[in-house]
């Protein structure tokens, strides 16, 4: 009786390979297993046959939700290139931190996102967008006065959601600053009482850079 | 020249693009809207 043999990966068609890779990379991003995502459909995406603009359509399409996840943008000419154009918008509330960007985007393409089974991946980004929203606040403080920049009121924060026509209190605003911290995306603390967010004075936003979000 | 397209999708991503850049059309209303609560105060 011949004993099954182990096959390398190695062993099989190029073309096997990617397949392989581009769905077993799909799963990983339902399961949000975003670095294991990130490699597989990476791998697809250098091995797939450069001249099916289909294929790196179709792998983009997974990989680039799973990019932004971990903090790594497309450039406008790859989205551009591959009409993938509904990402445009999302990219840029990224780099904005504007909430209601990110929120029209969503709507607009919502049923393509629903579809591709990668809306819930996009909406999660929000937690990102908060982050880069605060710094925002961080930096303009700090142009007008540098003492007190680390201390940002609960209240300026209300104010700015608010113009973002995000209606939250200041409990709300907390708790949304809370989940921040919890997921590493500030650094800093609450003096509950004054209701401020004391943000450390060492990397207070601490960027992703390639890592997923604490879950 | 398009044999190159996988590898040339690789290579069009930002992952140092948080830059503390504040004069984007987005920030700058941001701040008027800051600077407007605080004379409210």
């Amino acid at each position: 009786i011949e004993t099954a043999r182990f096959f390398d990966f190695e062993e099989f068609p190029k073309r096997d390979q990617v397949t392989y890779m581009y769905y077993t990379g799909r799963l990983e991003v339902y399961n949000e297993n975003f670095l294991a995502a990130d490699q597989k459909l990476t791998y697809a995406l250098k091995n797939c046959n450069p001249r099916s603009e289909a294929n790196i359509r179709m792998i983009l399409k997974y990989l680039i939700p799973v990019k932004l996840s971990v903090g790594i943008l497309p450039a406008t000419s790859l989205l551009q290139q591959y009409n993938l154009v509904e990402y445009i918008n999302v990219v840029q509330a990224l780099k904005s931190g504007d909430l209601r960007l990110l929120r029209h985007a969503l709507q607009e393409h919502e049923d393509r996102f629903l579809r591709s089974g990668v809306y819930l991946v996009l909406e999660k980004l929000e937690l990102q967008v908060y982050q880069r929203l605060l710094k925002k606040i961080y930096i303009i403080q700090k142009a007008r006065d540098p003492s007190k920049a680390h201390q940002i009121k609960l209240e300026v924060l209300v104010k700015a959601l608010k113009w973002l026509e995000k209606d939250m209190d200041v409990d709300e605003v907390e708790c949304m600053v809370a989940i921040l911290i919890y997921k590493n995306l500030i650094k800093g603390y609450f003096a509950h009482k004054s209701k401020v967010v004391v943000l450390s004075k060492q990397d207070p936003f601490p960027k992703l850079s390639g890592k997923p979000v604490n879950s | 020249d398009d044999k190159e397209e996988g590898k040339e999708a690789m290579q069009q991503w930002e992952d140092d693009w948080d830059d503390d850049d504040v004069n984007d059309d987005f920030s700058l209303q941001l701040r008027k809207e800051l600077e407007s609560n605080s004379e409210k105060k």
